[in-house]
């Protein structure tokens, strides 16, 4: 196996890593007894909080690993990881700066202008500038270079947008929107269609874009529809080459699927549990507890290898998606086990703690496998892995 | 090239000469393989030379046994090399040589008192009935994990000599040797060990089984890609169908996702740290349920030819369905474990989960 494209070396140990994850579990237990926030299921998608974010910039814990002219820490990847980790397994409000902080920066780092990074980064790195992804729309989802949201040159060299993004994450709280847009005709061939893609970085307060709520099963609002309309992009708003969005694209959807918000989703469901059997003493709650956590054991340990091969300066776009494929389904998984071994009603309104975790888990469960590329397409690129196509 | 790469070359070489064999009553084990590794020193990896032992990391130890899991070789090796010698080397008792197969006996009533037989202290006279012993029958040494004295808590683990020795005849799902050893008051040498150290003991076990099948597990997949890829049904490699290949990447996310934690548990027991059972728990726990998947997809894949024993499939499938259960499966371990994760309290389950590995 160790030939194939899925495997990783281990990660070695980081005492600086295991040092800072014990100051942000501190943190959290702090602000959990002085009631700043609530644990919930899911928060780096519902936990909107501006004021926490700002608090995690301040302590250095945003843009961990960019250098220190743009804002950044210059931290490892194995370091961001274990912050990473204990923000998603306390519930804690992370949704505001998660996709900038993840994905976003780390684009800009590699693609950006000077002037697009000094101006950007050092924001988003002090928990003050939010990003939303624009590559879904209504008529592309896992067919994502079917896109038809379109960039056109004006007179001046500024791009005029018009079309349409969905599911775009807390658009309503965001400040900028990396966006996929058709700038050229697509190519010959099956992988025709891949040229002609450009990312730009798009202001969210211009002129003609219009921020539609789209409310998910819980009534939560996060999604949104983000429609432009004649929307003028000023030139140096390109984000990398003009042209080579898919490739820009491919790099960025390698952070967006490695972290271990891919199988943490849920714990805060499971931590509730793990109260439960260790309350009641039953035998058939403590083994699902064991199976379970046995599950999260193994993919921390494929995630922690992801963060060392980033810091290795590698993009293990192949091994996230399998982590990612196997990881979604556990967070699901978690949801049907407990349920299982439990008799208490999952209900938003439940006096039960563990009623409330169930409801959310399972309200959120049918996004976990969608989000960031569908599981079927994360198994077909583990199947590329394979040496299958 | 790492020694691991070495060791594992050379049990590879040894394998070529030894196709995988289909045990029956005559034939339980693989002698000549056998032969052919204890003359290489590769019975005695990771093991003292101070012992016998051929010296070596608990790394290159593993190398082995994972190479010949992989190669379905019949041989007493993890019990040997990954159980029974180390867990005598920590109670400071003597191994036999390793030329000489040593399995381990964890199950079963086997009872220890304190003999004094003549031949000086340490001596035990162990009475009762060790059930599921691998290669019973075959292995020459057992070392038996037998309930103490009254009034002391912990384990007696003593070495038998089989000589002599009447094995019932019981195999597992692979035909591999699972009898009963009767003990009829036989004076050995033992040591007594705290629970805990009788729990680290059948942990090693556990562990030691883990790892056959995350290696036998890696083959399975690895034939299963080879064969989706040359079996061709309405004019194209099974591999290239969709369904195929989903069936097949979701055996990758099991197969990967055991040999990452039963790796970290390795590091931990060759760290010594005191999480170990339980590292041990979830990466037997991860393994047991890894084998439901990949196997299963496995034989799917594989079709009709999967399913006889003209075909290599059934070698790794029906180890993997056995060594699953041995050693304690998974209902054993995840309790085992959940108990482990909340025996702090249940406002520590994340902490506790980061300590283990």
């Amino acid at each position: 196996m160790s030939s194939n494209q899925l495997t990783l070396a281990p990660a070695p140990p980081s005492e600086a890593a295991e040092q800072v994850r014990l100051e942000v579990r501190q943190f959290l237990a702090e602000e959990l007894a002085a009631g700043t926030f609530t644990t919930h299921v899911d928060t780096w998608l519902s936990g909107v909080d501006p004021d926490f974010s700002r608090k995690l910039g301040a302590r250095g814990w945003l843009g961990m690993t960019w250098p220190r002219e743009y804002g950044g820490h210059e931290r490892t990847a194995m370091e961001r990881y274990a912050v990473t980790e204990e923000l998603l397994a306390a519930g804690a409000p992370v949704a505001a700066h998660w996709i900038a902080d993840r994905q976003s920066g780390p684009n800009l780092l590699r693609y950006g202008t000077e002037a697009q990074r000094k101006e950007i980064l050092p924001r988003i790195a002090a928990g003050e500038c939010y990003f939303v992804i624009g590559m879904s729309e209504p008529d592309s989802g896992s067919d994502l270079a079917s896109i038809r949201t379109r960039a056109a040159r004006n007179a001046d060299g500024d791009f005029v947008v018009n079309g349409a993004k969905v599911w775009t994450s807390n658009a309503h709280h965001s400040h900028y929107g990396i966006v996929l847009v058709r700038t050229g005709p697509p190519g010959e061939g099956p992988r025709g269609k891949h040229q002609g893609l450009t990312q730009l970085l798009v202001d969210l307060s211009l002129p003609g874009i219009t921020v539609n709520p789209i409310r998910i099963l819980d009534g939560g609002h996060h999604f949104n529809e983000v429609v432009f309309d004649d929307v003028v992009v000023p030139g140096d708003m390109l984000l990398g080459t003009e042209g080579a969005g898919w490739h820009q694209v491919t790099a960025e959807l390698a952070f967006e699927r490695s972290g271990p918000e891919r199988f943490l989703s849920t714990w805060p469901l499971l931590a509730e549990f793990g109260r439960r059997a260790a309350a009641t003493g039953d035998p058939a709650q403590l083994a699902t507890l064991g199976r379970l956590s046995a599950r999260a054991l193994a993919l921390r340990q494929l995630s922690l290898r992801i963060a060392a091969a980033l810091d290795r300066g590698e993009l293990p776009d192949i091994p996230a998606a399998l982590v990612k494929d196997v990881g979604t389904t556990f967070e699901q998984d978690v949801v049907d086990e407990v349920r299982r071994v439990v008799d208490v009603p999952a209900s938003l309104d439940s006096p039960d703690p563990l009623g409330r975790a169930l409801a959310e888990a399972q309200l959120h469960a049918p996004g976990y496998t969608l989000r960031g590329g569908t599981n079927e397409i994360l198994r077909g690129i583990v199947a590329r892995g394979l040496g299958l196509r | 090239m790492s020694d691991q790469d070495l060791v594992v070359e050379t049990v590879r070489d040894i394998l070529t000469g030894h196709e995988p064999l289909l045990l029956t009553a005559d034939r339980p084990w693989d002698e000549g393989l056998w032969a052919d590794l204890a003359e290489a020193g590769l019975t005695g990896v990771g093991l003292p030379e101070e012992a016998g032992g051929s010296g070596g990391e608990l790394a290159d130890a593993v190398a082995v046994v994972r190479t010949l899991a992989a190669g379905a070789g019949a041989v007493p090796v993890a019990e040997q090399l990954l159980v029974a010698a180390p867990a005598l080397l920590a109670a400071d008792l003597d191994l036999p040589s390793p030329e000489e197969p040593l399995t381990v006996a964890v199950d079963g009533a086997v009872t220890a008192e304190p003999s004094d037989d003549g031949d000086g202290p340490g001596r035990f006279t162990l009475t009762g009935t060790a059930v599921d012993v691998p290669w019973a029958g075959v292995a020459q040494h057992v070392a038996v994990l037998a309930s103490p004295p009254a009034g002391i808590e912990g384990a007696v683990l003593a070495v038998v000599d089989t000589a002599g020795l009447a094995a019932s005849r019981a195999v597992n799902l692979a035909g591999e040797p699972r009898g009963s050893l009767v003990l009829d008051g036989v004076g050995v040498p033992g040591a007594l060990l705290s629970p805990a150290q009788a729990q680290l003991v059948r942990a090693r076990l556990a562990l030691a089984r883990a790892v056959q099948v995350s290696a036998a597990l890696e083959q399975v997949l690895a034939w299963t890609v080879q064969y989706a890829g040359e079996r061709q049904q309405f004019g194209r490699p099974l591999g290239r169908f969709q369904a195929i290949q989903m069936e097949l990447a979701e055996m990758a996310g099991e197969v990967t996702s055991t040999a990452a934690l039963v790796d970290a548990a390795v590091q931990a027991l060759d760290r010594g740290e005191d999480t170990v059972v339980l590292a041990a728990a979830a990466a037997k726990v991860r393994a047991g349920s890894a084998v439901e998947v990949v196997a299963k997809r496995a034989h799917q894949v594989h079709g009709a030819i999967g399913f006889t024993q003209e075909y290599r499939l059934h070698h790794l499938t029906r180890r993997c369905w056995s060594w699953r259960d041995e050693g304690g499966n998974e209902l054993v371990w995840s309790r085992a474990l959940g108990a482990g994760l909340v025996a702090g309290g249940g406002d520590d389950l994340w902490p506790a989960l980061t300590r283990v590995v």
